[in-house]
């Protein structure tokens, strides 16, 4: 009995983190449409990577340690789902902010509206002053 | 307890279930009509992880844990995208 709710608090928990997941998924969605341009969209990319993927797969991981009925497969869930955010935690970071450098350096992307680019102006480039 | 722990857990993912693909249908709004590579590589990157998420979920809800080794080589290749578009867009050209 005591067992079983050790299993309830677990699910309970690992349900929270996943709600908590799947409206900041809805809001990064709703955002990457709204947003103006590529350098503000950078923001809505790291909410849907961070709030959205990793903290509903450490919710799952609660839940699938708290899932008798999934059978001894449970631990390797909970293993490669821990595995999947570290790499998501990891990579994520690293892919945005190589594709912004890139972005920035050759100017693929035009910054509109435009009111100020430190960057820009340190290179010697015109920033934003016309 | 009367509730079932498998009857739970399963409706509640599968009510979570709606938010997600609604997400998805929006991601791919901005990655098909994104002005500029970046924006299209950027809404990629975050449809990628999201679906990653969303196979974990959906291994939990199949009880078929088998489905997690896609989850993890998605999240690697979402990475090797991100790698190859910055170094072309630096240096125009894919490195050899």
């Amino acid at each position: 009995m005591s067992m079983e709710i050790v299993n309830w608090v677990l699910v309970v928990i690992g349900q929270i983190l996943i709600a908590i997941g799947v409206v900041c998924d809805l809001i990064a969605a709703i955002l990457m449409i709204r947003f103006p341009n590529f350098y503000v969209r950078l923001h809505a990319l790291t909410i849907g990577s961070i709030g959205g993927s990793i903290v509903p797969i450490i919710g799952a991981i609660f839940v699938a340690l708290g899932a008798p009925y999934l059978g001894t497969y449970r631990w390797f869930l909970a293993g490669a789902a821990a595995v999947t955010a570290l790499f998501i935690f990891m990579l994520g970071a690293i892919g945005s902010h190589a594709i912004a450098r890139a972005a920035h350096r050759s100017k693929t992307s035009t910054l509109v509206p435009c009111f100020a680019d430190h960057l820009a102006e340190d290179r010697g480039e015109r920033g934003c002053r016309q | 307890m009367s509730v079932d722990i498998k009857t739970w857990v399963d409706i509640f993912l599968t009510i979570c279930m709606a938010p997600y693909i609604a997400s998805f249908l929006l991601y791919l709004v901005r990655v098909v009509k994104g002005p500029t590579i970046p924006d299209r590589v950027i809404a990629v990157d975050a449809l990628g992880f999201d679906l990653a998420a969303f196979l974990v979920i959906l291994s939990i809800l199949f009880e078929s844990p088998i489905l997690l080794v896609c989850a993890m080589v998605l999240s690697l290749w979402v990475f090797a995208l991100d790698i190859y578009v910055a170094k072309y867009l630096e240096s125009k050209e894919l490195g050899e």
